[in-house]
């Protein structure tokens, strides 16, 4: 029995880590919550608070106020714009907590 | 034309670079300086286009002054736009069901008349005493001579539910109360129970009605799968009286129950011809038996209960070839294993299992002569399994028992129904083209349909005799109807949708005016 549920939890945690936005979250957490963070130079930001498509407008507009080619490269700014669609607003699992406001 | 490209291009590339006055200069990034480019390749493009069709050049854009603070103000203004647009956007899309409603309030006028030693009824007895002597936990109730209700007032709600999932999924749902004015108990009747519950006014709590996906795959043939509480209520032709759109799968006449289940259907137009040519494949539970009771598995069989009923069907559906607006439809269902109540907290038996059969066939407009127009005939053959249900013990009298459409359900039977109609639109615009319609049915001694959720109370359409319904249909506005109608049945046999017992003669009729509102949005 026990090697059954050793398979099972080992399969589910395969699924569930798949390498695009897990990377994407780390990036996400650690990047953009320096400054996104709770008393901040930028109020908090996740995942959650827009849907997946207007993510994807506000990058494409080059929205963000302040330039994040210092600090992301264009694959990274691609893994992070994937996490957040992945848990936008419209997802089945909208992020609200990623970073705590 | 050349010159207006030019002042334009001027124009575009002043407003990134200088201010008027030259007191200020803006340095321009070089995706500004590119993004203006893009532009002014757009413009000579369409400058090409109306030069190539001969028309003229709209006049360029006057030069206009704009100072810094004012270029500022509008970029900030830009921006709210853009976070306001985001915000409505997101709240959009995460507005994934659509509702709607529909508010039903009815009043009826019920009669029944001519009862006769034939016409009895088994009730819960009130004064059962467990243990007591002489005491029974049911009573006979004959009913003899008139019964009546002169005005029986209900209301319906119902909150419909519609989300496109994705390109190949879709939701719908519906929920609904349905109660009596003043009156909010739950009824314990063994005819309110899985198959009509939502339909029969009851207490104000919310029930489930309908909750679905239809599921249209890529695949090889057009195939659609619905898996869910289905859409399996107020078939064709009711929707003629019901006033709206065609409501369910399967024909009125032989289908109209609440149930769950999947549906397979394969669409045929491209390969017959045929219009909305379509064959479905459905399997349902008409029962399932659990434990009831306070087990601690009562999810578990209840070993001692009935066996599940389960229903597979197949239906074959098209226009009907040169008639437009039409709908023929071939229905087979089999039931296996039928309860002898489908309450199940009553500890019920199986009593054998039963074949529908159909054919319906509809035309809207007929020949654009404002009629629409309907028949339906359908038939049912039992199997019974020689097992029978005896309520001597529970009501201290001697009466037959009750097997599959007879005492003992050692005998099949074969019972049969047509159902046929008209609604014409009256073309007089004062009153929004009102509607009027005429319905018929007659079913013969061993009928059985599985229509226990019908809009009627009485279960019109599984009369053993004949039943006659006249109505008018009031448009006030596109929201808005009132019906007013009149039903005459005039029973032939007792035990109307029961498959349960032999019938005997009967002179009961029925006589039921109403009058309906209907507000839908």
């Amino acid at each position: 029995m026990k090697w059954r549920i050793v398979c099972c939890m080992a399969l589910a945690a395969a699924i569930w880590t798949p390498a695009a936005y897990a990377d994407g979250g780390d990036l996400f957490r650690q990047k953009c919550g320096s400054c996104h963070q709770k008393g901040g130079q930028a109020p908090p930001v996740n995942p959650a608070d827009k849907a997946a498509v207007v993510w994807e407008k506000f990058f494409d507009r080059n929205r963000h106020t302040v330039d994040l080619s210092a600090a992301l490269n264009e694959a990274e700014l691609k893994s992070v714009v994937e996490y957040l669609q992945k848990f936008a607003a419209d997802s089945d699992r909208p992020e609200t907590a990623a970073i705590p406001k | 034309m050349k010159k207006y490209l030019l002042t334009a291009g001027a124009l575009l590339l002043w407003s990134g670079t200088a201010l008027a006055g030259g007191a200020e200069t803006v340095t321009m990034p070089a995706e500004a300086y590119k993004a203006i480019m893009e532009k002014l390749d757009a413009l000579q493009k369409r400058v090409d286009v109306l030069e190539e069709g001969g028309k003229a050049a709209p006049a360029p854009a006057p030069a206009a002054a704009v100072s810094r603070a004012e270029y500022d103000k509008l970029s900030k203004d830009i921006g709210n736009i853009y976070d306001t647009l985001d915000e409505v956007e997101t709240k959009t899309l995460r507005d994934r069901i659509n509702w709607g409603a529909e508010l039903r309030t009815r009043v009826d006028n019920y009669k029944l008349s001519e009862l006769g030693p034939s016409d009895v009824q088994i009730k819960p007895n009130n004064a059962y005493m467990p243990g007591v002597a002489g005491s029974f936990p049911m009573e006979l109730v004959p009913m003899d001579g008139d019964d009546n209700d002169d005005n029986n007032w209900t209301n319906r709600v119902r909150l419909n539910m519609d989300a496109k999932i994705n390109d190949t999924l879709s939701f719908h749902g519906r929920m609904a109360v349905y109660k009596n004015w003043g009156d909010s108990d739950y009824t314990t009747t063994s005819l309110y129970n899985d198959l009509n519950r939502v339909h029969r006014p009851e207490a104000s709590g919310v029930k489930l009605d309908r909750a679905y996906i239809d599921w249209v795959p890529d695949f090889i043939v057009p195939v659609a799968v619905t898996v869910g509480r289905h859409p399996s209520t107020e078939g064709p032709p009711l929707e003629y009286k019901e006033n709206r759109q065609r409501q369910s799968t399967y024909p009125g006449l032989l289908f109209d129950t609440e149930n769950d289940g999947i549906v397979v259907t394969f669409g045929l137009e491209r390969y017959t011809g045929l219009k909305n040519a379509g064959w479905r494949f459905a399997y349902g539970k008409g029962y399932h038996s659990d434990s009831d009771d306070s087990s601690s598995f009562s999810f578990f069989d209840d070993e001692n209960d009935a066996s599940d009923t389960n229903m597979y069907a197949t239906f074959l559906e098209s226009e009907i070839p040169c008639l437009d607006n039409s709908l023929m439809v071939l229905s087979y269902a089999h039931m296996t294993e039928l309860p002898s109540s489908f309450l199940g907290s009553d500890s019920p038996i199986n009593v054998g299992d039963m074949d529908l059969y159909g054919i319906h066939m509809q035309a809207s407009n007929f020949l654009n002569s404002r009629f629409d127009i309907f028949a339906s005939w359908a038939a049912n053959k039992s199997d019974g399994n020689g097992k029978f249900v005896d309520f001597s013990p529970y009501v201290g009298t001697a009466i037959p028992t009750m097997g599959l459409l007879s005492t003992d359900g050692t005998e099949d039977r074969t019972g049969s129904s047509i159902f046929a109609g008209l609604r014409y639109t009256v073309p007089f615009t004062p009153l929004r083209d009102p509607k009027i319609g005429f319905e018929y049915n007659h079913g013969s001694k061993y009928w059985m349909s599985m229509t226990m959720a019908s809009t009627e109370m009485f279960n019109k359409l599984a009369t053993r005799g004949d039943a006659y319904e006249f109505y008018y249909i009031q448009p006030v506005n596109e929201n808005l109807f009132f019906r007013a109608g009149y039903t005459f049945i005039d029973y032939a046999y007792t035990g109307s949708g029961s498959h349960l017992g032999q019938p005997a003669e009967t002179d009961a009729e029925l006589d039921n005016y109403y009058l309906l509102m209907d507000v839908r949005f």
